[in-house]
């Protein structure tokens, strides 16, 4: 694990010869040793193809490449973060929760109106979470910013999870999504529970919820 | 029944039976559960009738299911309060989920609600079971017994439950006035015998501008 959480605010990341991480620009706090940052003008990995894919997607929040020897320490608005160490999985993020990452790390964008057509494009809309979120595959470790403290929830198949779209921070593993409405008439008339949309992840895997239902 | 997950998010293990929760305050669940608005001041025409002119508009859902659901609210802190039969009293802003089987009310608060901003009136809950209670920052719990009154900040208190007199406390003196006060111009003091909630932040109220 590259990184090690200091408090629930920051973390440390030790930085070796010869391999990249990336982070959120600005996102650094302090560094010892010798550690350059330089910013990433294609805002991640993976060429010109993807860096255009990213922009169209507008999930190019702009990243940062930092090498050297030394350890970095990270945080950025006194958010919680979480982090999640990936095995060959991938982990679903949107782009500005992410705070920093592997380097080693597959860095891609994926459509997410793909899954469950037409109400994808509607679940993107109605969550505000945007139709295209970040991908990162691989072995390593990623550093996720939230609001408030943050719980996993594991997935299993025949026991899905549901989740407030507002509360949704990231998921990863072999997992369906799809949102869910609970619209009655009540809802239409303004009587509502105030628990009209969810997000129902089925599969396998696990989910990062916060506790709170505000945005970064 | 009722489970912190950390301090900022309460997990209601559920077998078919059901909470009362603030409205929207769900984060996630699996298995099957149902949402449905109620209203605060109690049920039935009367509830109606207090809602309207308390202005103690504590809109709250129930929820009903089996499986286990989350609840968060702005990434508050979550307190877990048992109640045996007694009658717990709360700012509807800072009740998160009760047991279903617990009764919700409203009442009248007398001065001290002007000076809390939370208006006149403050939601009570009254039966056998648990609630959770949020606050800005952990809270702590203060005893309260005959001998030691306590004196706690309107801006600061977030409920009480047992047996307490509460009384509205004002320290406005000349100084105040010409603008010369120590900032703590007003305070409720309870007497009697039970337990405080006390967070360590204040809200807005007229008092602390004094």
């Amino acid at each position: 694990m590259p990184f090690r959480e200091i408090n629930s605010k920051m973390v440390e990341a030790t930085v070796v010869p010869g391999q990249k991480m990336y982070s959120q620009r600005g996102a650094m706090l302090a560094y010892k040793g010798d550690v350059s940052f330089t910013p990433n003008i294609a805002g991640g990995q993976g060429g010109l193809m993807s860096m255009i894919g990213r922009r169209v997607a507008d999930e190019a929040t702009p990243l940062m490449t930092v090498e050297g020897s030394g350890t970095v320490m990270f945080g950025h608005g006194g958010h919680h973060i979480q982090v999640i160490g990936l095995t060959g999985d991938t982990l679903y993020v949107e782009a500005d929760r992410l705070l920093a990452f592997d380097g080693t790390l597959q860095q891609g964008t994926m459509f997410m109106g793909s899954q469950g057509g037409v109400m994808g494009m509607v679940r993107g809309q109605v969550t505000g979470q945007g139709l295209f979120t970040t991908t990162l595959k691989g072995h390593g470790a990623v550093a996720v910013m939230a609001h408030g403290g943050v719980i996993e929830l594991p997935i299993t198949p025949g026991r899905p999870v549901h989740v407030d779209p507002q509360a949704y921070v990231a998921h990863h593993g072999d997992v369906r999504n799809k949102l869910s409405t609970a619209l009655g008439w009540r809802d239409m008339v303004g009587r509502g529970s105030g628990e009209a949309f969810q997000l129902e992840l089925s599969g396998s895997g696990a989910v990062y919820v916060q506790a709170s239902e505000e945005k970064l | 029944m009722f489970r912190l997950q950390g301090s900022k998010v309460l997990a209601v293990d559920m077998t078919g039976d059901s909470v009362k929760a603030k409205n929207g305050s769900m984060v996630a669940y699996d298995g099957h559960m149902d949402f449905k608005k109620l209203s605060g001041g109690g049920e039935g025409i009367r509830g109606m009738v207090t809602r309207r002119l308390t202005g103690e508009q504590m809109t709250m859902m129930e929820v009903k299911g089996q499986g286990t659901c989350y609840f968060a609210d702005r990434a508050s802190e979550i307190n877990l309060v048992s109640l045996h039969g007694d009658k717990l009293y709360v700012e509807s802003s800072n009740l998160l989920c009760t047991d279903g089987g617990l009764r919700t009310g409203t009442s009248f608060t007398g001065l001290r609600g002007g000076a809390t901003g939370n208006g006149l009136f403050t939601t009570t809950v009254e039966g056998t079971g648990q609630a959770a209670i949020m606050s800005d920052g952990p809270a702590v719990v203060l005893r309260v017994t005959p001998q030691y009154p306590l004196s706690v900040d309107p801006g600061a208190y977030i409920a009480h439950q047992g047996g307490l007199q509460q009384q509205f406390q004002s320290g406005v003196t000349f100084r105040t006035l010409m603008g010369e006060g120590g900032g703590e111009a007003f305070q409720i003091r309870f007497e009697g015998d039970g337990l405080v909630y006390v967070q360590p932040s204040e809200r807005n109220t007229i008092g602390g501008d004094v």
